[in-house]
C-alpha cells in the first residue's frame, strides 16, 4: 500500500498539521475560559443595575402625551411605566444655562451646586433676538434660557420648549396670585415667570425743572434734541396708543394710523431711538426718555447721583416679564427642573431681585427683599398704578406686519 | 499644456472659496426671498413668488436707500481725500520706516471695531471730550450737538474704513516708476503738473480699489448709523436688519437685501466702466 500522505503537497500538509494542533483545546485552556465566563455572568447584573440608574431618570420623565416630540427623554424606548409616587430622580451631572448679562443673583448657582451634584455651565448674551437665533428649534445644546413672556406662545406652538413636570416644581406655590395663570402661558404649563418690570419715562431733574406726569412730555418742543424713545416698535407704538386712549395690543388699522401719525409729529424733536436705555440716559445727551422701570437704579449708579426720576405716564403703560423655560432638546431635564424649582425658592428669588433690581413674581420672597427696592415705586409700583398697566401680547404675522410696516415708514421718512 | 493645467490648479482654491462663501449664500438669499414665513417665523418655500419684491418697491423705503447711498458716498470721498495724502507721504517720505508706518495704519484693527465706535460716542457726546474742551477754552457756552447727527455717522464710517483706503492707494503709488516723474520734470512740468498728469492717473487703480473697499461695506453698515446716528439717520441696512431680527421676516428681509446687493453691484459696474473709459481715454 502506498503512503496515504501525498507528498506532492508537503506545505499544505504541514500547515494543516499546525492548524489542528494549535486549535486543540487543552484542559488548562478550558478551565481558564470557564472561569472568565463565570465571572462575567456574575458581574453582569451589577453593571446593568449601575447603568440603568442613570437611564431610569429619563423614562419617568417621558413627556406627557400632549407635549411635542422631544429628543432625549423619548429616546429611551422601553415603555417603563411611570412609577407612581417617585422620590425625586437623581439629576444628571451637568446643566447648561443661557441667560442675560447681569441677570442672576450672585449666590444662586453656588447654592444650587451645593444642594445637588450638578455642575452648571453658565453662558451670557446681551441681545435676545441673537439668543433666540442661537437657541434655534430645540435649544441647540442649551437646557435653560430666559425668553420674554411675549414669545412663549410661539415657542409653545413650535415645540421648542418642554412642558413642565409640575411634580418637580413644588416651590411654584410661592408665586403671587396674579402670576398663577398669566395670559401668555395659562397655568404656567411651559414656563415659570422670572422677573417683571414696567415701562415708563425717566428724566434728569437738573435739566427739567417741572414735575412731569404725562407721556406728552416726550413731544414737548422745549426739550428738542434731548428726547429719546425705545427702538422697539411694540413698546413705542404702545406708548402712542395709550396716549390716544387705545389699548397697547390694538389691531385696529385706524388706531395704528393715529398712533404712527402722533409719533411722526414728534420725530424731529427726537435725539435718538435706542434700547440701550441705561447708556442713553447716563450719557447726558438725552434729558428725557423711555426706559424700563428697573433700569433707573442702574442709571443712577452709572451717573453716581440721584438726579434722574422715573414715572409711569398717567395715561397708562406696559408691564412685561421674563420667564425661565426648559428647551425640548435638553439632555438634562431633571437637573433643569430642579434648577427652575431652585429659582422659585423664596430666598433665591429675593437674591435675584436684590442683585438685578427687578421685582420677581415670588410673593414669599418679599420678606427677604431689600427695603429700598420694595419702597421704590419705579420697581415696585402701588396697586393703583399696577392696574393701569397692560401686558404686551404676542402678535401674529398679520398684526406684526401692520405694526412694523407703519413703524418703518415712520423711521424711514425724512 | 502643463502650464495651462498649473494655471487652472492655482485658480481652483479661489474659485472654490468664492463659490462656497459668496455665490452659495447669494443663491440662498435669492431662494429665501421668493418664499414667505409661517406663523412660527419659519421660512416656507411652498409657493415661490415675487410678492416680497413687490412689497420692497414701496416708496416708503426710498428715503432710507438714499440716506444709505449718501453716507456711503460721503465716507468714501472723505476716506480718499484723507487717505491719498497719507499713502503718498508714506511712499515718498517713509524711507526706512515705511513698514513701521504701515503697521501704525493697521494698528487700530487690533482693537475691536465696536469699541472704537463707542469711543467716538464718548468723544462726541454733549458732555464728551470735544464739548468739554470747547467750553473750557470759552469758545462755546452750551454743548454743541455733535453725536446723533449726519456728521457723526460719516465721521465714524470714514474712521472705520480709512485703513482700507490707505493700503491700496499706497501700493499703487509705491509701484510707480519714479523715472516717469523725473521725465515730466525734465520736460518743464512743475511739481503740481507732474503730480496731476503723471502720478494721479497712474495711481488710479489704487484709487478705484480704495473706493470699492470703502463704498461697498459702507452701504451695508447698519451698526455705525445705529450707534452714532440719531432718530433722523435711518439707512436701508437698518431696515433690513430690523426685518430679520425684530420682525423675524427673513423672506422679506432677503428681498430687500437682494435689491441692495443689486443696486450696489450695478452702481459699482457703472463706476468702474466710467473710470476705465477715462483711463483709456488719457
Amino acid at each position: 500500500m502506498t503512503d496515504r500522505r501525498d507528498s506532492s503537497h508537503p506545505e499544505v500538509e504541514a500547515a494543516l498539521e499546525r492548524y489542528l494542533t494549535e486549535q486543540r483545546i487543552t484542559r488548562r485552556d478550558l478551565l481558564e475560559r470557564i472561569s472568565v465566563l463565570g465571572a462575567a455572568v456574575a458581574l453582569a447584573p451589577i453593571v446593568a443595575a449601575c447603568s440603568s440608574v442613570g437611564a431610569s431618570a429619563t423614562p419617568s420623565l417621558a413627556p406627557p402625551p400632549t407635549a411635542p416630540a422631544s429628543t432625549a427623554p423619548s429616546a429611551t424606548a422601553a415603555p417603563t411605566p411611570t412609577p407612581a409616587p417617585t422620590p425625586i430622580p437623581s439629576p444628571e451631572a451637568e446643566l447648561i444655562v443661557y441667560n442675560w448679562l447681569d441677570y442672576i443673583g450672585e449666590d444662586v448657582i453656588p447654592s444650587f451646586e451645593e444642594k445637588y451634584p450638578v455642575k452648571v455651565k453658565y453662558e451670557l448674551f446681551e441681545d435676545i433676538e441673537v439668543a433666540y437665533a442661537k437657541l434655534g428649534k430645540d435649544g441647540s445644546g442649551y437646557d435653560i434660557s430666559f425668553p420674554t413672556s411675549v414669545d412663549i406662545p410661539r415657542f409653545r406652538e413650535a415645540g421648542t420648549i418642554l412642558k413642565l413636570e409640575q411634580s418637580l416644581l413644588p416651590n411654584i406655590v410661592n408665586l403671587g396670585a396674579e402670576w398663577a395663570n398669566p395670559g401668555y402661558d395659562p397655568g404656567n404649563a411651559y414656563s415659570v415667570p422670572y422677573m417683571w418690570w414696567t415701562t415708563g419715562i425717566a428724566y434728569d431733574t437738573t435739566k427739567i425743572k417741572e414735575t412731569l406726569t404725562s407721556s406728552k412730555a416726550l413731544w414737548d418742543p422745549k426739550y428738542k434734541g434731548h428726547i429719546s424713545i425705545m427702538d422697539d416698535y411694540q413698546e413705542s407704538m404702545g406708548l402712542a396708543l395709550k396716549q390716544l386712549g387705545f389699548s397697547v395690543n390694538s389691531t385696529d388699522p385706524a388706531q395704528l394710523d393715529a398712533a404712527i401719525n402722533l409719533l411722526k409729529q414728534g420725530k424731529s424733536l427726537l435725539r435718538t431711538r435706542s434700547n440701550d436705555t441705561i447708556g442713553t440716559m447716563a450719557g447726558g445727551d438725552v434729558w428725557i426718555g423711555m426706559i424700563w422701570g428697573s433700569d433707573l437704579w442702574q442709571i443712577q449708579a452709572a451717573v453716581k447721583n440721584e438726579n434722574h426720576v422715573y414715572y409711569i405716564p398717567e395715561e397708562g403703560s406696559v408691564r412685561g416679564s421674563d420667564t425661565a423655560v426648559i428647551y425640548s432638546g435638553s439632555k438634562h431635564p431633571v437637573a433643569a427642573h430642579l434648577f427652575l424649582n431652585h429659582l422659585l425658592d423664596a430666598h433665591v428669588s429675593a437674591s435675584n431681585t436684590n442683585l438685578i433690581g427687578y421685582m420677581g413674581p415670588n410673593e414669599a420672597a418679599k420678606q427677604y427683599i431689600d427695603k429700598s427696592i420694595l419702597d421704590d415705586p419705579a420697581v415696585n409700583p402701588t396697586k393703583a398704578i399696577l392696574d393701569k398697566l397692560e401686558e404686551l401680547l404676542d402678535m401674529p404675522n398679520a398684526v406684526d406686519e401692520e405694526y412694523l410696516s407703519r413703524w418703518q415708514s415712520y423711521t424711514a421718512g425724512g | 499644456m502643463l502650464t495651462r493645467a498649473r494655471g487652472v490648479i492655482v485658480v481652483v482654491p479661489a474659485v472654490a472659496w468664492l463659490s462656497i462663501f459668496f455665490l452659495l449664500p447669494l443663491a440662498f438669499i435669492l431662494v429665501v426671498s421668493l418664499g414667505s414665513r409661517d406663523e412660527l417665523g419659519r421660512i416656507v418655500l411652498d409657493n415661490p413668488s415675487l410678492d416680497n419684491y413687490r412689497r420692497a418697491f414701496n416708496p416708503d423705503y426710498l428715503p432710507t436707500l438714499v440716506t444709505g447711498l449718501r453716507y456711503a458716498a460721503l465716507s468714501t470721498i472723505a476716506s480718499l481725500l484723507i487717505g491719498y495724502p497719507i499713502a503718498y507721504w508714506i511712499s515718498h517720505y517713509g524711507g526706512r520706516h515705511k513698514v513701521l508706518l504701515l503697521l501704525l495704519v493697521m494698528l487700530p484693527f487690533w482693537t475691536s471695531w465696536l469699541i472704537r465706535t463707542y469711543a467716538w460716542m464718548i468723544i462726541l457726546r454733549d458732555n464728551g471730550v470735544v464739548n468739554v474742551f470747547l467750553q473750557a477754552i470759552g469758545l462755546t457756552s452750551e454743548p454743541i450737538i455733535l453725536l446723533n447727527t449726519d456728521f457723526s455717522v460719516v465721521l465714524g464710517m470714514t474712521y472705520g474704513f480709512l485703513p482700507f483706503a490707505i493700503l491700496p492707494i499706497y501700493v499703487s503709488i509705491d509701484r510707480l516708476d519714479h523715472n516717469l516723474v523725473a521725465a515730466a520734470r525734465d520736460l518743464y512740468a512743475s511739481g503740481r503738473t507732474a503730480f496731476l498728469h503723471v502720478t494721479l492717473p497712474l495711481s488710479m487703480p489704487g484709487i478705484v480699489a480704495a473706493s470699492l473697499l470703502t463704498f461697498i461695506p459702507a452701504m451695508g453698515d447698519f451698526v455705525t448709523p445705529d450707534l452714532l446716528g440719531g432718530a433722523q439717520q435711518t439707512t436701508i441696512a437698518k431696515v433690513i436688519q430690523e426685518r430679520f431680527l425684530d420682525g423675524r421676516d427673513w423672506p422679506f428681509g432677503s428681498a430687500l437685501g437682494f435689491i441692495l446687493i443689486a443696486v450696489t453691484l450695478i452702481g459699482t459696474v457703472i463706476a468702474l466702466r466710467n473710470v476705465r473709459r477715462e483711463m483709456v481715454g488719457e
